[in-house]
């Protein structure tokens, strides 16, 4: 779940915001339809297709690069 | 000649696919919502009120739903077992009553009135899996070949154990702790339990119980049950010579005590029983309604007495004493408590079934009490019931049981622990394993060897090879492949019925003397005496053939026991049987015909059984048939045939290949390690959060298979892989059982796997509306990127899917307020960081992340995964209890090869043969060769399977040598060797000891509080203890300035002020005691030191130093 976080010093703001992790990294993709849900922090967790209450994170945009050995 | 049966394991997969192998959980089940159930609400169905008698409250058609969550605002959700497992739920369904009760005079209806909820057995009939296609499972993210059997309880999955009791209802004569001949008998009703004892003893004979303060002579409790003459007891007893003589002295010492009539005996009870007070006025009839009451429902309960007719009661009794009289004279009769047939299994069901009855009663009392409480207050409502039912006594106690194991049960006086246990999904094979375990309530530390030795009885009912090694030794057993546990049979009328019209005559009918005549049998149904008999062997023979017609159900047992002139008829639940082929005339029943039909599919096994060319014998009943081995050792007295021979042995038993060639210990070592093999733990690994989950990558078949290997999915669901082996030493890596692997084998993915481990935490709302909160990164200002330990993160706080995360790194970045109680609503409304840490020495990818919500918080759960390549110290074993861990992992080039460049994968010293004797292995490797060469599983089944001629023929055919050795060049000069050596497939399992979870070293880290001395364990980075051994070396090198090193200066030290005055600590150079600071002096000593004198002070002990220059 995405939690804003309290406006304090350690803030995001827009500006701060690393390249690797764009904002919109806040969509869950339903665990029985796939469908994908945005939501808020405090959103009760419910897709909005099905109903159905697990959700799943998405894959990170990050390149991850593994050590193939 | 006997038609020998072609493909009789057919038989087996068949018997196994239809029933399934864990029937008995799910029977169990089934049968305590279906019948159990409805009884025990039947029995207390009624509350009503000491405060009005008008009122009552009736509890009416009980019936248990389907599984259901409660999302909230009342809505219901029908939910999956999968679903349950992930949100950390309760699998479980509501039971529904019709209740029927008194409001202000006026009675009310009320349908479908939830009174508890019911955890749910999976693939019970009430589970959502039940009688679903594998299509429907895989939808529903289940496993096909999951076992169901066990509860899912917040998350967690959980078994009932199988336990195992003495049966209830038998008279057993054995000598008990001190030597003394006693009879025994455990009676067990519905709601009564107790124990009844007869003892010889200084020639007498007594009756005793708990409930009696003092032993009562038998004479006289003879008297009490209304025997009042002295010639009808002995002829009660019987009139041989040698009971006649035993009888005299207790004869002699009731008319000592001058109890002549029934009424004084009663009497004589009566002053025993524990606990009566009563007044004297009405004492006399107090006391005789009270010894009554004992007599008919405590003392062998489950004899029935009507209007205190005790003459039932008095004959059990008297054929008791006949019994022990007999085994003083001829210690051949008496009875072993480890035979099997005196033993029964409690299942799920009976746990459940007693839980529950205790529960409700408690419900019905509740419910009880708050009427009698709030009846007689003056209301402006009028008094409803229905308000009061809570539905979460009866659900709590239930889930409380189930997740802790503890049942008590206070009307039994039953407390025990650990009935239940967490399914250990380390492997399919552990899995499945746990559900035919058998556990037994003896004392672990009792060193009795009886127990846990294997009784002959046990034969094809338990497996002889599955039992853990240690303390646990013989007592945990596992129920072999076809051995079925049977349930309460609803026929009990059915055969009292049948039994009077095959000529049963009830024992009243003959005079008492009769019942002891040579051709007298007597019938015991289910403990109690329903009559007797003069033609024993035809009574029994027609009782069979109605067993065989179908009139009642095949799990009732007949059978006659010479010794004890009874037959026995058993219908009860928790005794083992097993399926035989009938043999009549010398003939099996079952033909090749019929296994051709039952391949085809035009008939199942279930038919067979109807048939009757099968039949279920329990171990009584085994001890009247004669069963041939198979056909050739069919003789004209033959009852019963072996189905298969190999069903003898448990699941994880069936996974070795000729397991007859090896010596007894190594298959039960195998049975052990087969259970920590990693492999495929189910189809829907990658849909299960668990703590811990193993993955072997690349599993293969076994090229050697047992015919029980697809009848228990183990080729589906395999853990290991058949690696090429050469049994050879090479490098002196591979002392002590270790082996050698080829790097370039490990390179293409031998023995790679990996672990799944997850982490998880919960968003809690707190009464002052503050709630946790997850915070995103923070961010380093000079260079624009998280700091290290929040790296993984994404801008949501939670790790990135696809991240590796490092130690110490944070992947949940949680935040709980800092105020959480109402009383500080409006306070402070700030965060403090509540993390979770990623912990490990080695990295780990984030697999998966799951965000939920349970009833009242939010949950999230992440999953993270890390690959394990074999390395160096990792445990591998074969499937003959032949472990190793890895020494030495070798380049390929300098691995040795044959001919064709066939390179072994693992090298395996040939010093592990000779003393282990584990010739399966070797017929394994040459087996698993042919059969490479040849492109086919073998068979490797016990008992049967593959000859070492055909397989060495099927070899020489492949120009192979003919005992499986092969000329090979050395991998570092490129010579050939020396020796032809042994070398082919060998299935290998990696076991789930690796060196990643185990590595540790520290050099300075965290100290206990209290001591000050180093942490102990891996877990919380402990330090490596010097010990006492350790020590003793030490002081015998004379390395005295070592062990202060390691004993203070690494560990504890502390700069304490002593005074040398007084002997006392002193503190900042001052001693308190002489009021001097010029007596001070400074030592360093040991902080626990320090501590224990200071503990000893506070105790009021003074310990005092006394300080000398060392030097002096």
């Amino acid at each position: 779940m995405r939690i804003l976080r309290k406006p304090s010093y350690r803030m995001i703001t827009e500006a701060e915001t690393p390249d690797d992790a764009p904002k919109k990294a806040l969509i869950y993709i339903c665990g029985a339809c796939q469908a994908e849900n945005e939501m808020k922090p405090k959103d009760p967790i419910r897709c909005r297709e099905c109903g159905y209450r697990i959700m799943y994170k998405k894959r990170t945009k990050r390149l991850v690069v593994f050590n193939a050995r | 000649m006997v038609e020998v049966l072609r493909d009789k394991e057919f038989l087996v997969k068949e018997y196994l696919e239809t029933r399934g192998l864990y029937s008995h959980h799910i029977n169990s089940f089934n049968a305590f919502i279906d019948s159990d159930l409805k009884k025990i609400i039947q029995q207390n169905h009624a509350v009503r009120s000491d405060a009005d008698p008008n009122f009552y409250l009736h509890f009416k058609n009980v019936s248990v739903g389907h599984p259901q969550v409660d999302d909230g605002f009342n809505v219901t959700r029908n939910v999956t077992p999968q679903e349950c497992r992930l949100r950390d739920l309760t699998y479980c369904a509501p039971i529904y009553v019709d209740i029927e009760y008194v409001k202000s005079g006026m009675k009310y209806l009320r349908k479908g009135f939830i009174i508890g909820r019911l955890p749910i057995m999976l693939r019970s009939n009430r589970c959502c899996l039940y009688q679903k296609s594998d299509a429907e499972l895989a939808k529903m993210k289940e496993c096909i070949y999951d076992s169901g059997g066990y509860f899912i309880v917040k998350g967690t999955e959980k078994v009932i154990l199988m336990q195992e009791q003495p049966a209830k209802n038998k008279i057993l004569v054995e000598k008990d702790s001190n030597g003394v001949p006693t009879v025994q008998v455990m009676s067990s009703t519905v709601d009564k339990k107790s124990k009844t004892n007869i003892i010889f003893k200084k020639n007498l004979i007594y009756v005793c119980h708990n409930a009696l303060e003092e032993n009562i002579p038998f004479v006289i409790f003879m008297k009490a049950l209304g025997v009042c003459s002295d010639q009808l007891i002995l002829q009660m007893v019987g009139t041989e010579f040698a009971i006649m003589n035993q009888m005299y002295p207790c004869f002699l010492e009731g008319s000592k005590l001058n109890i002549y009539t029934q009424k004084q005996a009663l009497r004589f009870i009566g002053d025993r029983i524990k606990k009566m007070g009563f007044s004297s006025e009405d004492y006399d009839s107090r006391v005789i309604t009270e010894v009554h009451d004992f007599l008919s429902t405590v003392i062998l309960a489950h004899i029935p007495v009507t209007n205190t007719n005790y003459h039932m009661k008095a004959i059990y009794t008297s054929i008791m004493v006949r019994r022990l009289i007999f085994s003083l004279s001829n210690p051949d009769l008496f009875d072993s408590k480890d035979y099997y047939g005196n033993k029964c299994l409690d299942l799920p069901g009976s746990f459940l079934s007693l839980l529950f009855d205790d529960t409700f009663k408690r419900f019905t009392f509740e419910l009880k009490s708050v009427a009698d409480k709030n009846i007689p207050k003056v209301k402006a409502t009028p008094f409803d019931i229905i308000k009061y039912i809570r539905t979460d006594t009866i659900t709590n106690a239930l889930v409380f049981a189930i997740q802790t194991g503890n049942w008590s049960i206070k009307r039994f006086r039953m407390e025990r622990h650990g009935v239940t246990q967490v399914l250990t999904r380390l492997s399919y094979l552990s899995a499945i394993g746990m559900m035919t375990r058998v556990n037994s309530q003896f004392e672990k530390s009792r060193k009795v060897s009886g127990p846990r030795s294997l009784q002959p009885s046990q034969f094809g009912m338990l497996c002889p090879s599955d039992t853990p090694e240690g303390e646990a030794c013989g007592l945990i057993k596992n129920i072999s492949l076809l051995a079925h546990v049977t349930t309460e049979s609803e026929d009990d009328d059915a055969v009292l019925q049948l039994a009077l019209n095959l000529g049963v005559e009830p024992v009243g009918l003959y005079s008492v003397d009769g019942l002891h005549e040579d051709y007298m049998y007597l019938i015991i149904f289910n403990g109690n005496i329903i009559g007797s008999t003069n033609k024993c062997i035809d009574f029994v023979d027609k009782f069979r053939r109605c067993r065989r017609k179908g009139i009642f159900s095949k799990f009732i047992s007949i059978y006659i026991s010479e010794r004890h002139k009874c037959i026995y008829i058993n219908s009860g639940d928790g005794r083992l049987c097993r399926p035989y082929l009938v043999v009549e005339k010398g003939q099996p029943l079952l033909t090749n015909a019929h296994i051709d039909d039952l391949k085809r599919g035009y008939c199942t096994f279930q038919d067979f059984i109807d048939q009757s060319l099968i039949e279920f014998i329990d171990v009584d009943e085994e001890n009247n048939c004669l069963i041939a081995y198979n056909e050739e050792k069919i003789v004209p007295d033959t009852t019963h045939m072996e189905m298969a021979p190999f069903s003898i042995l448990g699941i994880c038993a069936s996974v070795i290949p000729f397991p007859h060639h090896n010596q007894s210990p190594r298959n039960t070592y195998q049975c052990a390690m087969g259970k920590q093999a990693i492999g495929t733990i189910a189809l829907n690994y990658q849909h299960r959060i668990d703590t811990l989950q193993y993955n072997l990558w690349y599993t293969h078949i076994p090229m050697v298979h047992s015919k029980a290997v697809p009848m228990i999915n183990y080729d589906k669901l395999p853990a290991g892989q058949n690696a090429t082996i050469a049994v050879m030493s090479y490098s002196g890596y591979d002392i002590e059982d270790a082996i050698i692997l080829n790097k370039a084998s490990v390179d293409r993915g031998f023995g790679r796997g990996g672990t799944f481990r997850n982490s998880k935490c919960f968003l809690r709302h707190y009464p002052n509306q503050m709630m946790d909160s997850i915070q995103g990164p923070i961010i380093d200002n000079a260079t624009k990127k998280p700091i290290y330990k929040h790296r993984a993160l994404e801008n949501d706080g939670i790790a990135a899917i696809g991240q590796p995360v490092f130690d110490k790194q944070v992947t949940i970045n949680k935040a709980t307020p800092k105020t959480i109680t109402v009383e500080d609503v409006g306070g402070d409304r700030g965060f403090k960081e509540t993390p979770l840490y990623y912990k490990g020495y080695d990295p780990s990818y984030v697999d998966k992340v799951m965000i939920t919500s349970n009833s009242d918080c939010f949950l999230i759960k992440e999953n993270f995964r890390q690959p394990r390549r074999p390395e160096i110290g990792d445990k591998f074993s074969s499937r003959h209890g032949q472990k190793g861990v890895v020494g030495l992992i070798v380049d390929q080039e300098d691995m040795p090869f044959n001919e064709v460049g066939i390179c072994p994968d693992l090298i395996m010293n040939p010093h592990g043969f000779p003393s282990r004797m584990t010739v399966g292995k070797l017929i394994e490797l040459l087996a698993g060769k042919a059969g490479v060469l040849e492109g086919k599983f073998q068979d490797g089944s016990a008992f049967g399977g593959a000859t070492v001629t055909d397989i060495s023929n099927e070899l020489q055919k492949h120009n192979y040598n003919y005992l499986g050795k092969d000329v090979l060049y050395c991998g570092i000069d490129g010579r050939p060797m020396e020796a032809y050596i042994y070398s082919g497939p060998v299935f290998y399992q990696r076991l789930k000891h690796m060196v990643a979870d185990k590595i540790h070293a520290r050099s300075r880290g965290p100290r206990v509080l209290l001591t000050r001395q180093p942490t102990e364990g891996r877990s919380k980075d402990g330090g490596l203890r010097m010990g006492e051994m350790e020590r003793d070396c030490l002081i015998a090198y004379g390395a005295s300035m070592l062990i202060i090193e390691r004993l203070m200066l690494s560990s504890d030290v502390v700069e304490m002020d002593v005074c040398k005055l007084c002997g006392l600590f002193s503190y900042s150079g001052w001693c308190h005691m002489c009021q001097k600071s010029n007596s001070v002096c400074r030592i360093k000593m040991p902080y626990a030191c320090k501590l224990l004198f200071q503990e000893l002070q506070a105790m009021s002990i003074v310990p005092k130093i006394s300080l000398k220059k060392y030097c002096d």
